[in-house]
């Protein structure tokens, strides 16, 4: 089974006396070439969600199943493993290397998996050039724009070519124009090749390239009727 | 080493200020093991060079010529021991010359005056003049460094407190004992200044300080059992048997060991503050799929390489400065020294950068992406 699986899974976050419920028995599904989003509240534990699709946190309780593989049951350089070559995180800063630049950042995703070959920077200065960003790749982050930084990110996360997009507010930063497509690329590589793609945001105007809209408050997710397709549509045209 | 090299371009200054406290220790670490090398060269030089394997002393005298008394009738005894291909006897004692052939040169001079048979292997060849004569026991040879103090071949040296004179007839070089410039001269003259004084010789017919003696694997218990009152050592114990040998030695390898580890402390806490700093990068990159391997990797091959550079330029610098040293500095650099001191300073920086490698198998990916906030 391919894609993203979520079985009732709980997140209690212990901070000394304190207990948070920051997820409340999700489950959830998303196939490949589906691209959802997720919306709510601050503090509804929206990224806390993401982090536990992405590996980087263990449920409490309850299992994640990417590609078929129980995420529970691997080892931590197994987990390592699979966010390499399976998970295609956007953050919403753009975390890039500070002293790579544009084209090296997205060569040292191959070099990690392995050996870099000729193929490899052929097809990173095509998802740059696709990105508008092929006037850039001799630049650092500290010489680009905080757009053209969010877009070396994302090419980066379709680096190595992984079947699951995670984005936690990846449109933050950047103005309506860019912001739009940012969201339309992550909307196309979904469906294009094929993966399942989870995009948390703030902002109701990118809803309209999502297949399914799910609400999350207080730990808990829900899916969203209210923002069916046409209405999404009809939302988007009017601003 | 990808990561490593790129950052290494980045951070110019960050990493020229390691590399420059890694030269420093590095150059400390060369200088001084080039002294303490120079300085036990300079006591023991004429052993280092003598071509024996073992020393025979008086029993007691606890590896020291200066204890030791033994009878030169020994020697032939010694060449019938198994495994012994020669033996050849000695004798030092230290002396205050003054040189008579100019009569206006009041300057005296300290010297190690060593008795040997001519001809033996204990001889030194020597680069000027010519070698000891076994008729003529008016003629020594001498270390060049008294060259420099004026002397020349020919010149008569006049032994203070003694009746003695010696003639240069050739010159030596890098023949050093107990930090004195050697002069060789005949077992018999060397006697005559020894046990001038009545009784000193304490009876023992043809007196020397010691047997050297040339061959592998001689059986120093063996020898011990037929010759009651004598022992026998390795050179190498006999060399620690010079006096302030083992003192001079301790003190340089205490001084270069406090400086190793000092310098291991040192180098491990700038590795542990950079990889502080850096842990949001490394974060990232884990985030994003990077193994411990790969990024403990990177910083290995970052300390190697810094710590590689620093060293050879820690290198050419002791050289540097070993060129404008002064002569009477005892400062001798041994190659294989060097190279040892090298390596040791190179595994040293791995060593103490693993300490950070462990810090980066400890960071969250997710602390590192501030939560993704
Ligand atoms: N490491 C942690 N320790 C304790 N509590 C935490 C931790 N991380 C998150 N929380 C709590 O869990 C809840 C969910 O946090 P989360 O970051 O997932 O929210 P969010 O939906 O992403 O919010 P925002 O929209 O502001 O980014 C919050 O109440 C938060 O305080
Ligand atoms: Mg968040």
């Amino acid at each position: 089974m391919s894609g993203i699986q979520f079985k009732n899974v709980s997140k209690l976050y212990q901070q000394g006396e304190n207990q948070v419920l920051a997820l409340d028995e999700i489950s959830l599904t998303v196939e490949q070439g589906e691209f959802i989003a997720v919306i709510g509240p601050s503090g509804s534990g929206k990224s806390t969600f993401l982090a536990i699709a992405g590996a980087l946190l263990h449920p409490s309780k309850g299992e994640v199943i990417l590609n078929g593989k129980n995420l529970n049951e691997l080892k931590p350089k197994d987990l390592a493993q699979l966010r390499l070559e399976e998970i295609g995180f956007i953050l919403q800063t753009s975390n890039l290397v500070p002293y790579l630049n544009v084209l090296e950042q997205l060569l040292v995703v191959k070099r990690m998996a392995g050996k870099l070959a000729k193929a490899d920077k052929e097809y990173a200065n095509e998802l740059l050039q696709s990105l508008g960003l092929a006037a850039k790749l001799g630049k650092l982050p500290e010489q680009l724009s905080g757009g053209e930084r969010q877009r070396t990110a994302i090419a980066r996360a379709f680096m190595n070519n992984p079947s699951i997009i995670l984005a936690d507010e990846p449109t933050a930063s950047l103005d309506s124009k860019r912001a739009h497509e940012v969201v339309q690329l992550i909307a196309n590589e979904a469906k294009s090749r094929n993966k399942a793609a989870i995009m948390v945001t703030h902002d109701e105007r990118m809803l309209e390239y999502c297949d399914k809209v799910y609400r999350m408050e207080d730990g808990r997710l829900k899916h969203d009727d209210s923002f069916s397709h046409e209405k999404l549509k009809a939302i988007s045209s009017k601003g | 080493m990808f990561l490593a090299i790129k950052e290494l371009k980045h951070g110019k200054l960050r990493f020229l200020m390691i590399g420059v406290i890694t030269v420093l220790i590095a150059w400390l670490v060369f200088i001084l093991s080039g002294l303490g090398n120079g300085l036990s060269t300079l006591s023991a030089a004429t052993f280092k060079n003598m071509d024996a394997n073992y020393v025979t002393f008086e029993d007691g005298s606890r590896s020291s010529m200066s204890r030791s008394l033994l009878s030169e009738s020994l020697v032939e005894k010694l060449e019938n021991q198994t495994n012994v291909s020669a033996a050849s006897a000695m004798g030092a004692t230290m002396g205050t010359v003054l040189n008579n052939s100019k009569s206006d040169d009041k300057e005296k001079v300290d010297i190690a005056i060593l008795g040997i048979t001519p001809g033996s292997f204990l001889e030194p060849n020597v680069i000027d003049g010519k070698p000891l004569q076994a008729k003529n026991s008016l003629e020594v040879i001498a270390n060049d460094t008294l060259k420099k103090k004026g002397f020349k071949i020919g010149d008569i040296l006049k032994i203070e407190g003694s009746l003695e004179k010696m003639k240069i007839v050739g010159f030596v070089k890098n023949e050093t004992y107990n930090h004195l410039p050697a002069v060789f001269t005949t077992l018999d003259k060397w006697r005559s200044i020894q046990f001038a004084a009545p009784g000193s010789d304490k009876g023992i017919e043809k007196p020397v300080n010691g047997i050297m003696l040339k061959g592998e694997n001689v059986d120093s218990a063996k020898i011990k059992q037929l010759f009651k009152n004598t022992e026998t050592v390795t050179k190498a114990a006999a060399i620690q048997g010079m006096p302030g040998y083992k003192e001079e030695n301790g003190t340089i390898t205490m001084m270069l060991a406090f400086l190793l580890a000092i310098s291991a402390f040192v180098l491990g806490v700038f590795f542990y503050v950079l990889t502080l700093q850096k842990s949001n990068q490394f974060g990232i990159l884990k985030a994003i799929g990077a193994s411990n391997r790969f990024l403990g990797r990177a910083i290995v091959s970052q300390v190697f390489l810094l710590s590689f550079i620093s060293i050879v330029v820690g290198i050419l610098l002791t050289y540097g400065t070993a060129l404008i040293l002064p002569d009477e500095m005892p400062f001798s650099l041994d190659l294989k020294l060097v190279v040892l001191y090298a390596l040791l300073l190179l595994v040293i920086s791995i060593l103490s950068s693993l300490v950070s490698v462990r810090k980066i198998t400890k960071i969250d990916p997710l602390q590192a992406i501030g939560r993704m906030e």
